[in-house]
């Protein structure tokens, strides 16, 4: 009798299954009368999708300041209420799926703004092209998310650009003939930026200027022998992007080992923690998105003054300031388009030229990448200080 | 004799008809986003069922899930995307040549997915299944971190921490739910033969079963290499549901998440697992209102991220204090159960810890 027993397991997943189905079709059943056509709602629904938990929590929280920010000084768009519905993603690209599907067919949004970290961004993007959703990502620089996917629009400028903007002031200003890479090889971003610095560096200094390429992984906090390396190589600067916890020390430790050459990093040092380690020295740059002592546009200092008087404990930042030109990229697209029908959105969404945001001028190319101006800062005297802007060419 | 067991073999049937009759009227009816969430549970069931073999019936603590897992995604991935795409993503190093070209169709893909991760699971479970206990947790949780940062590193066949993109979406019930169903006949099969009599055995008490002869290693690492597979299969559908893959995802958080769905469940039950995966998934979203704003008796309570993660701790936290066993415990749904509750008499009660 056992051969026949052992089916009930399977009697088992099917009982499951069907009270699966049960209990969300109940669910499914009540939305369909509500809200069938989203573009003729009284409000418009922004969808926030952003790490609030997790490992990238601090950059989605920061993002989402500018967000709510900026939603409190234009609650109205073309006479209707914004409603924003902020879902989690907990820094988990099965979770960004979620959301992104949650967003679109639960909650019924005309557009949604996201995520924090890259590899969210590209675990929604598919399924927001595949609904006919626009989303406008504020801070994801991996060139992959935009990729193929004519719905997803970023605000901020991707990591061949950054790359480049990078090896060029080392060549042009810093007046560097070789260069050494350190990078963080578990970091998309990281490894991206290093990727494109390399090939702008070669390009300009010829293939034997990058005397060294060496590789580290997130979480490390020894890095004596990469530096011993690179320091009998003994290049005019050094390139090191990554996470602003690993290079504080990295940099430190350079500058202690007498390695005295111009240190440069992407747009992720812009954090107290990584300013803390590097605080007694010099010769540090990064690029980033804003500046706030340069304010790049009128709307630049609209924002400052904002963000001063919502959050007055608070140090401005570039991702703040990111998702505060995300929702008024969406505000300015809604009403080129007149209309909140996601489909039309995204049409003057794929339009956007010479829009002027909080960090910079921005137009989107072809592929739904902003075109802007890029801020290097260096530290001086223990602050992050604005050195020169770079436009694209 | 059981004289119910015809009457059990046609419920069973007709269940299972209804199943089936079920996933694909709801493929046709139910939004993508209920579809998504019930696929996520399928692999999530998938995940749970293979460490409960690995964990709960033969006594294992292995923490090396997600590492198998990682295995299965990127195998199916590289095997499935387009040559085209392919050359687009492999922006920093071109992809190995031999693999430049293939493209595999999605079922033979996600086979090989649990081939491989099985014949990692046997790689490992070689040296590493000498140890026990602590031990072995320790060493299968480095082994499964040193899966994901040679990932990380092989870039002309990974394409390193950038990750791959545009893998083939699939989106139908019947994949997901067909690999779990799949998955759980076998495993069942598995634990009603002499195999899981010997898994159960060294479980129970690792000294006795060798006194009666049963061949440890053998078992344990039969055990291990059969959980690898199906994490590999569970791995290759997770990438074909996101479309998009990178090494972060399979962090050892991942295998604490599974190991959490196994014990909400309970070590030691198959049918346990399943209900815990579908429950974990279903609250996870349903439970996103405590996130959002609040209106209560006129108080306003602004969202607070992260508290979907607190109530699943706090339930965790109960379970473990005060039923230990989980839902299940180390008991199986069976049909006796259900006929007892309607006032039919069968031959024996559905006896605990047996499978019948």
């Amino acid at each position: 009798m056992l051969g026949l027993k052992r089916r009930n397991y399977v009697v088992l997943i099917a009982m499951v299954l069907i009270m699966s189905l049960l209990a969300v079709g109940c669910g499914g059943s009540q939305d369909q009368n509500a809200g069938q056509d989203a573009a003729d709602s009284d409000v418009i629904k922004i969808g926030v999708f952003e790490p609030l938990t997790g490992v990238n929590a601090a950059g989605g929280q920061m993002t989402l300041e500018g967000i709510e920010l900026a939603k409190e000084m234009y609650p109205e768009i073309l006479g209707k209420k914004v409603e924003i519905v902020t879902v989690d993603n907990k820094s988990e690209k099965q979770e960004a799926a979620n959301a992104v599907e949650r967003l679109i067919t639960q909650e019924k949004v005309n557009l949604i703004i996201g995520s924090y970290g890259s590899s969210l961004a590209m675990a929604g993007g598919p399924i927001a092209k595949r609904e006919g959703t626009p989303v406008i990502g504020c801070s994801p620089t991996n060139p992959a998310v935009t990729l193929d996917n004519d719905f997803y629009f970023r605000v901020c400028f991707i990591d061949p650009f950054q790359g480049t903007v990078m090896s060029n002031y080392a060549t042009e200003t810093l007046g560097a003939k070789t260069a050494a890479i350190i990078q963080d090889v578990q970091q998309d971003y990281s490894v991206g930026l290093s990727n494109y610095f390399e090939k702008a560096f070669k390009a300009t200094n010829g293939d034997a200027a990058i005397v060294a390429k060496l590789n580290y992984n997130t979480g490390d906090k020894d890095f004596s022998a990469q530096l011993t390396e690179v320091k009998s190589k003994n290049p005019d600067v050094i390139f090191a992007p990554g996470n602003f916890l690993e290079c504080g020390i990295l940099v430190a430790k350079a500058r202690e080992l007498g390695i005295n050459v111009p240190i440069l990093g992407g747009d992720t040092w812009e954090a107290e923690e990584f300013l803390n380690q590097v605080v007694d020295y010099q010769d540090i740059y990064f690029s980033t998105h804003f500046t706030a002592e340069e304010p790049v546009t009128e709307v630049s200092t609209t924002f400052l003054e904002a963000f001063a008087q919502k959050y007055p404990n608070k140090e401005v930042n570039a991702f703040a300031a990111l998702g505060f030109d995300t929702y008024i990229l969406a505000k300015d697209a809604i009403e080129r388009a007149n209309s909140a029908d996601p489909q039309a959105i995204r049409d003057a969404l794929a339009a956007t030229s010479g829009f002027e945001g909080a960090t910079g001028i921005i137009t989107l190319d072809a592929n739904g990448d902003a075109t802007k101006t890029a801020v290097i800062k260096k530290v001086e005297n223990g602050q992050f200080v604005y050195e020169a802007k770079v436009d694209p060419k | 004799m059981d004289k119910h067991a015809k009457l059990k073999f046609i419920l069973t049937l007709l269940v299972v008809l209804v199943s089936f009759g079920a996933l694909y009227i709801a493929q046709g009816t139910m939004n993508s986003f209920y579809i998504r969430v019930l696929n996520l549970a399928a692999i999530y069931a998938i995940l749970a069922l293979s460490l409960n073999l690995i964990l709960g019936f033969t006594g294992m603590f292995s923490l090396g899930h997600a590492g198998f897992m990682c295995i299965g995604s990127y195998v199916a991935g590289i095997l499935t995307m387009s040559p085209a795409s392919k050359e687009i993503i492999y922006f920093m190093e071109p992809i190995h040549p031999l693999l430049a070209n293939v493209q595999w169709p999605i079922l033979p893909a996600i086979l090989l997915g649990g081939i491989i991760a099985a014949l990692f699971g046997f790689m490992i479970g070689f040296p590493a299944l000498r140890l026990r206990d602590d031990y072995l947790a320790i060493a299968t949780l480095g082994f499964a971190e040193i899966i994901r940062i040679v990932v990380t590193n092989v870039i002309p066949i990974t394409n390193g921490a950038l990750g791959l993109k545009n893998i083939p979406s699939v989106d139908s019930l019947l994949v997901y739910w067909g690999c779990a169903i799949v998955t759980l006949i076998v495993l069942m099969r598995i634990i009603n033969s002499s195999w899981g009599y010997a898994f159960k055995a060294i479980r129970d008490n690792e000294i006795a079963a060798q006194a009666m002869g049963i061949n440890i290693f053998k078992h344990k690492l039969l055990s291990f290499t059969i959980g690898a597979f199906f994490a590999g299969i569970a791995g290759a559908l997770m990438a074909f549901l996101i479309t998009s893959i990178d090494p972060t995802m399979y962090r050892f958080t991942f295998t604490f998440q599974i190991l959490l769905i196994v014990v909400l469940g309970g070590m030691g039950s198959l049918s346990g697992s399943v209900i815990a995966a579908v429950i974990f998934s279903i609250l996870m979203e349903v439970l996103r209102f405590v996130e959002q704003p609040m209106n209560l008796l006129g108080l306003e309570i602004s969202g607070i991220p992260g508290m979907r993660m607190v109530i699943f701790s706090l339930g965790l936290l109960l379970i473990i204090l005060f039923y230990r066993r989980g839902l299940m415990g180390t008991n199986e749904f069976n049909w006796n159960w259900v006929l007892n509750r309607l006032g039919i008499k069968t031959s024996h009660q559905g006896k605990r810890g047996e499978a019948n």
